[in-house]
């Protein structure tokens, strides 16, 4: 018994449908090489009319939109428009009525949902990331384990550039489901870093030393202003605890540790040239009913 | 220095040295400012060389097109104007005349650059940040490293307002050179988040040159000069 047959029996069709399930045994016999050429050519048509209609999408609101965002929507309508071609002109070739055509297509769609539930829930997620747009092509982005420039934004997946060149391709479902940083997606970031200074030494003038320079640094904000304070006074140093804005879309923003590569061997070359000591861990030791011996001298105090 | 030069040219003052050296079927360009040298080859089949004061947003590199002036605060009584001048960094473009177009080829500066955050993190906007007094008459400067913004306030609100920053929009800009390079600026006051700032393309007193658009040369289409809504106040 054929699936036809089986569909005539239990599901309640109307009339068309019905004359459209007794002519099943011909549909293929009918189809003559002009109707396999009608559908060709629709289906070109219709590639073409996608091919026209992206460009015009492009040229009027890619200034609106982001270019993942332009690409993502271009090609589903262009695949949209396919599928309305086919749509058109198949239920034509072979005599079927539009509504058996729909439950056809219906069935296999949730045959292929079924079968490929890992596939649907990544488009879904795809479709949802590129409604929220947490993040766009070239803006650089933590999700898991894995730290990267993002490369592309498909409707399955995203195709991220580590630092260290390697590219990763991490499923749309997984993307959406854990938590994403966006280090590109407001215009400035600030950054932290700790300095620890010796005991002995002026703290006034080591935070004057570093506000210096912040304000020579040409990519440390003037507003919000840098803050140098102490954050700190541990078993072996005092620390102090830096806080600076930097743009984001600046080449050394574009991740963690080019910008720390920068700036700290600079004020570690401020501090050194005041004399200020930034110490190793250390430790005094005194023994107990002995005076203490010096670091300087190694002799005995009285 | 400004102006437009036949291959041959050189120029050298204490502070920049530019010359363009004949090499076989090439042109070396050589460029030396603050200490901090340029040179690369040119093809011969440009006509002139143009150096120009251009849209002070592209060095050390272009990570904004804002120009953000902060200057001592200035209180405006309500539905009043005022108009001041402010110095604003200078940078100086060199482009290629090959035809009708103008391609540029280098972007120096004298003038200190600094970075700021205009509004939020989120919904903010970096710009490049200069401090400038205010002056009541057109203050002397040395036009290779600042201009003269002739900056026309108007105070539409129904409130006293103080403003001590401007932020501008790098495409709307309108430069003029001259005796000294310069720009007209106005800025209203529409409400106390709200304050627009827009340029003129009426010539300045004594700087009669328009200087080369860097966002046409780069291939913009500007057709309007919209200018830039502050919306983080102006204070």
């Amino acid at each position: 018994m054929s699936v036809l047959e089986v569909l005539n029996k239990t599901l309640p069709v109307p009339d068309d449908i019905t004359t459209s399930l007794t002519s099943e045994q011909n549909i293929f016999y009918t189809v003559s090489p002009r109707e396999i050429l009608i559908l060709i050519l629709s289906i070109i048509i219709a590639y073409i009319l996608g091919l026209i209609l992206s460009h015009h999408i492009r040229l009027r609101i890619s200034h609106r939109l982001k270019k993942d965002q332009i690409d993502i929507l271009t090609g589903f309508i262009r695949i949209t428009l396919i599928i309305f071609a086919i749509g058109i002109s198949i239920p034509a070739i072979f005599d079927l009525s539009i509504t058996l055509f729909a439950i056809i297509i219906a069935a296999v769609i949730a045959i292929i949902g079924v079968s490929s539930q890992k596939v649907v829930s990544n488009l879904v997620a795809g479709i949802a990331l590129l409604y929220e747009s947490p993040f766009a092509t070239g803006d650089f982005i933590t999700s898991g384990e894995v730290s990267g420039t993002v490369i592309s934004v498909r409707l399955f997946s995203v195709l991220v550039r580590t630092v260290d060149g390697v590219y990763v391709h991490i499923p749309n479902d997984q993307i959406y489901s854990t938590t994403v940083s966006n280090n590109h997606a407001n215009v400035a970031k600030r950054y932290v870093y700790s300095v620890g200074i010796g005991y002995k030494d002026d703290v006034k003038l080591a935070e004057e030393i570093i506000e210096k320079i912040l304000q020579d640094y040409v990519f440390v904000l003037k507003n919000p202003a840098p803050t140098v304070f102490v954050s700190d006074i541990t078993a072996d140093s005092v620390v102090l605890t830096i806080r600076a804005w930097f743009p984001s879309n600046w080449k050394l923003t574009r991740d963690d540790i080019s910008l720390s590569t920068e700036i700290l061997p600079k004020i570690k070359e401020g501090l050194e040239a005041a004399g200020i000591e930034m110490p190793y861990a250390q430790q005094v030791i005194w023994f107990g009913n002995k005076p203490p011996i010096t670091a300087e001298t190694g002799t005995k105090q009285n | 220095m400004f102006g437009r030069y036949e291959p041959g040219f050189s120029y050298a003052d204490p502070d920049i040295r530019i010359q363009l050296l004949d090499s076989d079927d090439l042109v070396r360009y050589e460029r030396e400012c603050a200490g901090k040298k340029e040179s690369k080859f040119l093809g011969r089949s440009f006509t002139a060389l143009h150096i120009h004061p251009v849209e002070p947003v592209n060095l050390p590199e272009q990570l904004t097109n804002y120009l953000e002036i902060s200057f001592p605060p200035l209180v405006l009584p309500p539905g009043s104007s005022q108009t001041v001048y402010l110095k604003f960094p200078v940078e100086i473009g060199v482009f290629l005349e090959s035809g009708e177009k103008r391609n540029l080829v280098d972007i120096f500066s004298l003038a200190p650059v600094k970075f700021s955050l205009y509004g939020t993190p989120s919904s903010g906007v970096i710009t490049r940040w200069y401090y400038s007094d205010i002056y009541t008459e057109i203050p002397e400067t040395n036009p290779l490293r600042e201009g003269v913004m002739t900056l026309q306030i108007k105070n539409s609100w129904t409130e006293a307002i103080t403003v001590s920053r401007a932020v501008f929009d790098g495409p709307s800009m309108c430069l003029f050179y001259g005796d000294r390079v310069a720009m007209i600026t106005n800025m209203e006051i529409i409400s106390s988040s709200i304050t627009h700032t827009t340029f003129s393309d009426i010539a300045p007193a004594g700087c009669p040159n328009r200087s080369i658009d860097l966002y046409v040369s780069r291939g913009f289409s500007l057709t309007t000069r919209k200018g830039y809504f502050m919306e983080a106040g102006t204070i």
